[in-house]
């Protein structure tokens, strides 16, 4: 449904000036730490981090995992609308699909700042191995950003062409540049668009699940030597969580940006749909998870046992019990068991948040663990919590993808100007 | 390579004159003797393993390096290209016998006076003075069987300096050789067999 205005205002970003300086603000601080930090790793080189040969995979490698599944959890919500056309999804969808981007980028920084030789990143597109899992992996990352936003072209182009035909200034100038040229606001011009997007969505879905995380996992199931790893369903877990935390962000930033960026009401349909999406996908995480631990557990593998020891009663156990158990599964499940609840926006943001956090301890649990008994008795045990720098530069990584979401969500029609009611 | 563990006294200068032949960085042993206590006291016994890399003939770190920088040569040695290798580490996170080390670019400069100016011309290249964070620090290393001295006609430096003679080094590809009958013999195993990884570096009971 095209609006017929001749001309109108066009101006998302924050509502509230006064928030807006504050959050860049904080992104600010946040950039100048990450960015000392990262200074440091580049001039020490290994030396900053607490990583050794014993436990030679840490923080940067939870987080690159981490950010890795919130693009494939928010990339899959996205599909729900543009291939599943699941109603009333609309709205969400290119929100998702712009953090499944920024979450890769966020992704590659922490591979990137991961490597021995930071100077080397371009080997593996030179060199590759057919067997090696990393090889295909990185192959797979390009693509997928390809897909991603190729995506969010034709979910936005046609609001782009709008804005750049309609209103004046520096974001009409930008959504003319980002049309790429194709300017038509005529219905037929949308729906090949749509046609595009569900083609491109159709692609991308096998693309996430199987390669981007199911692959990422892979990565990791295929260690032999680390049999906590070693399992054929860990890679589904990986997805499983992907979702979990996909889901959690999209709700997030659905409530803030509706609330903080739009000043309108939050649909509350749309947030109880999430919201039971949400709770769908803690339950079968948690699942997937004990499972996971009975087999291992069973199976009476030293290995095995030392690592769940060390999991559930090691030094490092708040983190499983509190932000994994707590945060990531029980705290949501407790928010999201009342349907009141699942139509009060700031409690699911909170929910949403809660998950985010959770999911992190997820992911250093996977990556740490193993890696603390040595893979022969007789060898140096491993202890492992990261540094300063590792802890100053991540925050900082982090904090270039919330300045380029802010950016984007203040710049592009990320929000569709028909509200996604077609 | 066969190693005698009857004849292994633990007395780790396989350990050192692999360190002072190969120059390697705090951190990084090539080399290391891991010792295995059995039973209760009194009747306790101790056994010492020397674990130098496998050089298996199914190599899981070759198996996983995206950038083919870790491969088997034809004598059967796996190499790792210094210049090639990113230090993914991946290939540490594979290997079963944790004989990979990552270079942190550590010195020994409190211990030894000018510590980095010799290094050793490991795979036949010297790289010359150890500074500046080049190659191979951010990469990972480990032994190579001394691949210098095996082209010179030598013997890796632990199996020449090991005092009780229990290191063997020789072409297991050979059926007549004396390490293939060694690793023939009835007391002869290879370290976590069930792996499917198949080592060239065989012990005796």
């Amino acid at each position: 449904m095209a609006t017929d205005q001749s001309s109108f205002e066009f101006a998302p970003g924050f509502v509230d000036d006064r928030l807006r300086t504050a959050w860049y603000a904080l992104l600010g601080l946040l950039l100048v730490v990450g960015g000392y930090a990262m200074y440091l790793r580049i001039t020490q080189g290994m030396q900053s981090t607490n990583l050794t040969s014993t436990t030679p995979w840490g923080a940067w490698v939870a987080f690159y995992i981490y950010f890795v599944g919130l693009s494939a959890g928010a990339f899959l919500v996205s599909t729900l609308a543009n291939v599943f056309g699941v109603a009333g999804m609309h709205r969400i969808d290119r929100d998702a699909l712009f953090a499944a981007i920024i979450s890769m980028v966020v992704a590659l920084l922490f591979v990137w700042t991961d490597l021995g030789r930071m100077d080397r990143m371009y080997h593996p597109f030179f060199w590759r191995q057919v067997t090696s899992a990393l090889s295909w992996e990185v192959h797979a990352y390009v693509a997928y950003i390809g897909v991603l936003v190729t995506e969010l072209y034709f979910a936005m182009r046609y609001d782009l062409a709008q804005v750049a035909e309609r209103a004046t200034g520096l974001r009409a100038t930008l959504s003319g540049y980002l049309t790429l040229g194709r300017r038509a606001t005529t219905d037929a011009s949308r729906e090949t668009d749509r046609t595009w997007l569900k083609r491109a969505g159709i692609l991308g879905i096998p693309l996430a699940v199987f390669l981007v995380h199911g692959g990422t996992g892979v990565l990791f199931a295929v260690s032999k030597a680390r049999p906590y790893w070693n399992s054929g369903l860990f890679p589904v877990i990986f997805i499983v969580s992907a979702l979990l935390s996909g889901t959690a962000l999209v709700v997030m930033l659905y409530v803030l940006r509706t609330r903080l960026f739009d000043d309108e009401p939050v649909d509350r349909d749309l947030l109880a749909r999430l919201g039971a999406l949400l709770a769908i996908f803690v339950v079968v995480d948690v699942a997937l998870t004990g499972i996971e631990a009975l087999i291992a557990i069973a199976s009476l593998h030293p290995h095995e046992l030392d690592t769940w020891g060390i999991i559930m009663f090691g030094e490092m156990s708040w983190s499983f019990w509190w932000f994994m158990v707590g945060f990531g599964w029980v705290f949501p499940l407790v928010m999201l068991s009342k349907r009141s609840w699942r139509r009060t926006p700031w409690l699911m943001a909170l929910a949403g948040l809660s998950v985010v956090v959770g999911i992190v301890a997820v992911r250093f649990n996977i990556v740490v663990p193993p890696q603390i008994r040595p893979v022969m008795e007789g060898l140096p045990h491993g202890a492992y919590f990261p540094s300063l720098v590792e802890w100053a530069s991540s925050a900082g990584m982090i904090a270039v993808g919330l300045l380029l979401y802010t950016i984007g969500a203040e710049l592009l029609p990320l929000t569709p100007l028909d509200r996604g009611d077609h | 390579m066969v190693i005698d563990l009857q004849k292994c006294v633990g007395c780790d200068s396989c350990t050192v004159a692999c360190k002072a032949e190969n120059r390697t960085p705090p951190g990084v042993s090539y080399n290391v003797v891991m010792e295995e206590e059995h039973g209760e006291f009194p009747d306790v016994t101790r056994t010492n393993v020397p674990r130098p890399c496998m050089q298996c003939e199914n190599p899981p770190c070759v198996q996983v390096c995206p950038v083919s920088a870790t491969y088997k040569m034809d004598n059967g040695v796996v190499n790792v290209d210094y210049d090639r290798c990113i230090g993914c580490r991946y290939c540490m996170i594979a290997c079963p016998y944790g004989a990979r080390y990552f270079d942190f670019g550590e010195n020994y400069d409190d211990e030894v006076v000018e510590a980095g100016e010799v290094t050793s011309p490991e795979y036949g290249v010297d790289r010359g003075e150890r500074d500046g964070g080049e190659s191979p620090v951010g990469n990972v290393r480990k032994c190579s069987f001394c691949t210098h001295r095996l082209e010179r006609g030598e013997e890796p430096a632990c199996v020449e300096t090991c005092v009780g003679d229990a290191r063997n080094m020789g072409d297991l590809d050979d059926p007549d050789s004396e390490v293939s009958e060694m690793a023939d013999s009835s007391r002869a195993f290879q370290l976590k067999e069930s792996e499917g990884t198949d080592p060239n570096v065989h012990y005796l009971k």
